[in-house]
């Protein structure tokens, strides 16, 4: 497979802050790419020097062999980009802003109907192509975008939280439609805080904190990072949370909701023992005891010390979405 | 060096970016209020109660126009479309900045010369005024549309969500203009320092033109009006550009 996405050392600084930090990477041709990482880990401000939207402070990157500075406007020519925001035009409708799109990438002007048909049609939209954009759901809007960025079939297609605020079928449609576009060698570059998405979903995985990348491998790669880990999840009756759980802790780190209790051990039998003992102590029925091998969440919280719910919370409270 | 072919593809991009501006934002209310309300409002206030013939005034009329129509596109279509993320879009494009700007220069040059076209048709269908140099009034409201449209562009690249963050030190700029322009006082009848100051201000010129046009007296001469509106359309749109970059450059 061949490197479609080079970056050697990519910094940015935002006035003496470090957004981005020597990042190095390759994404080959025809791979679905995530870029995992808690808010402000710097995954959209690479993601914005990738495509020309703002300029590195050091290093460099190429996209397709075109360096990202010299070659920008041959760059901009091979990807598609959809931000985190559906940034449509609202008064414009569907067809038009999907025509006003295709003359700014050069589309030729006899196939500018028929790839706009096709894409309404692709994207199941073709029922709302004269209506404002303004004026459709959350859901129809992110769709419009995405087909908005492949309107002049790029090689590239750059994807900044793209199921953020969606439904669940829009979601899943969505991801589908992503599997979909690799199958035919677009190579798919996303950014993403659902780490289950980045599983279902990607070929490779980075995670990025601070502006670092701290891993990148295959998800199955990262979860085996935890190896040698259990989990041990026990449901009870009643909740848990007030109880002393100091007694348990020696086994591994906790994880308390509500009546369930998670438990990363290493030495399984020792730590059931414990957990039953801990119940008869205190008096719980375990409704529920199971042991699970680690999941590419407690991969990413083993590795970035960030709770996954802790991002979503932070994610929600900034108000991201389509 | 770019190619025809390219410049050709360019000068279309930018012809759609001004069509697409011309079809969202010259309805929109900022555009009516900073392009047609103020420039009218601020006339009406300045000749209603003096002793001045209405078709005298009508070159002011024209000129205000211009003024104001041409330069408010810009500083309303460009924080609101940094606002709404769709700036991002012509950025990601493989379009040069030139022709984002130069498309949304050509969106405000349409608009000044649309809206002035009102009081020339005001002033010969009421009140008789005739166009005696069709020349002077033509390369006059074009040369202006475009040196005012850029003019907009540049104040556009300050830092700014929303219009209003844009026209308010751009009004710091375009309202004492009009004290040195020759518009509430004839520049003959200004001192020397007024007279010198007023040969820097680019509205001094369109007036100037209109007026020429229009039949009126010409203080500094044709010339000196082409080439000084030429001047600032040429500075306009180089450093207008150079803030963009620079803006794009800490984002």
């Amino acid at each position: 497979m061949n490197n479609i996405i080079t970056t050697q050392n990519l910094t940015k600084y935002y006035g003496s802050l470090l957004a981005v930090d020597h990042i190095s990477m390759n994404i080959e041709e025809g791979e679905i790419f995530g870029f995992l990482g808690p808010n402000g880990a710097g995954k959209t401000t690479t993601i914005r020097m990738l495509v020309g939207l703002t300029t590195p402070n050091e290093g460099t990157a190429t996209i397709k062999g075109y360096d990202i500075q010299k070659d920008i406007v041959k760059v901009k020519s091979c990807v598609g980009v959809v931000p985190e925001t559906s940034n449509l035009y609202n008064e414009l409708t569907v067809w038009e802003n999907l025509r006003f799109m295709s003359g700014m990438y050069h589309v030729p002007r006899n196939e500018r109907d028929h790839r706009i048909t096709s894409l309404l049609k692709t994207f199941g939209l073709a029922d709302r192509a004269r209506a404002k954009f303004g004026g459709l759901s959350k859901g129809l809007k992110r769709r419009a975008t995405i087909a908005a960025a492949l309107i002049h079939r790029p090689d590239i297609l750059f994807l900044d939280e793209p199921t953020s605020g969606l439904d669940v079928m829009s979601a899943r449609s969505l991801r589908q439609f992503l599997k979909d576009l690799r199958e035919t060698g677009v190579t798919v570059f996303l950014t993403t805080h659902y780490i289950e998405e980045a599983d279902l979903l990607c070929d490779r995985i980075a995670i990025i904190v601070k502006g670092q990348i701290i891993a990148m491998d295959t998800p199955n790669n990262l979860k085996a990072n935890v190896h040698g880990t259990s989990i041990i999840e026990v449901v009870f009756t009643s909740p848990v949370k007030t109880l002393n759980l100091e007694e348990l802790q020696a086994y591994g780190s906790i994880e308390v909701k509500d009546n369930t209790l998670r438990i990363q051990v290493t030495d399984v039998l020792k730590s059931l023992k414990a957990v039953t003992r801990f119940a008869d102590d205190h008096g719980l029925k375990v409704v529920y005891m199971n042991t699970v091998k680690p999941s590419l969440e407690d991969a990413f919280v083993k590795l970035t010390g960030v709770e996954s719910e802790v991002m979503l919370m932070e994610k929600e409270r900034r108000g991201g979405g389509a | 060096m770019m190619s025809s072919r390219r410049l050709l593809r360019e000068a279309k991009v930018a012809w759609a970016i001004g069509v697409k501006d011309i079809r969202i934002y010259y309805a929109s209310p900022p555009s009516l209020m900073f392009g047609i309300l103020f420039p009218f409002s601020m006339f009406l206030s300045f000749v209603i109660g003096r002793n001045m013939p209405f078709a005298h005034a009508i070159p002011i009329l024209i000129a205000q126009t211009l003024f104001f129509a041409s330069s408010s596109i810009g500083p309303i279509t460009i924080p609101l479309e940094r606002r709404m993320q769709t700036f991002d879009r012509f950025l990601s494009a493989p379009v040069s900045l030139w022709t984002v700007l130069l498309g949304k220069t050509f969106a405000g040059f349409i608009y000044g010369i649309g809206i002035s076209v009102i009081p020339i048709v005001i002033g010969a269908v009421f009140f008789g005024s005739q166009v005696s140099d069709p020349l002077a009034l033509v390369v006059g409201m074009i040369l202006s549309a475009f040196a005012f449209a850029a003019m907009g562009i540049m104040f556009a690249s300050l830092p700014g969500q929303g219009p209003g963050q844009i026209m308010m030190p751009f009004n710091f700029v375009r309202i004492p203009l009009l004290f040195i322009s020759g518009v509430f006082i004839p520049i003959k009848d200004l001192p020397y320092w007024g007279q010198t100051a007023s040969m820097f201000s680019p509205l001094t010129h369109t007036i100037e033109l209109v007026r020429a046009g229009l039949g009126g007296e010409n203080f500094f001469g044709p010339l000196i009006n082409v080439s000084v509106l030429t001047i600032y359309f040429t500075v306009f749109v180089f450093v207008g550009i150079r803030f963009h970059i620079i803006n794009q450059k800490r984002e």
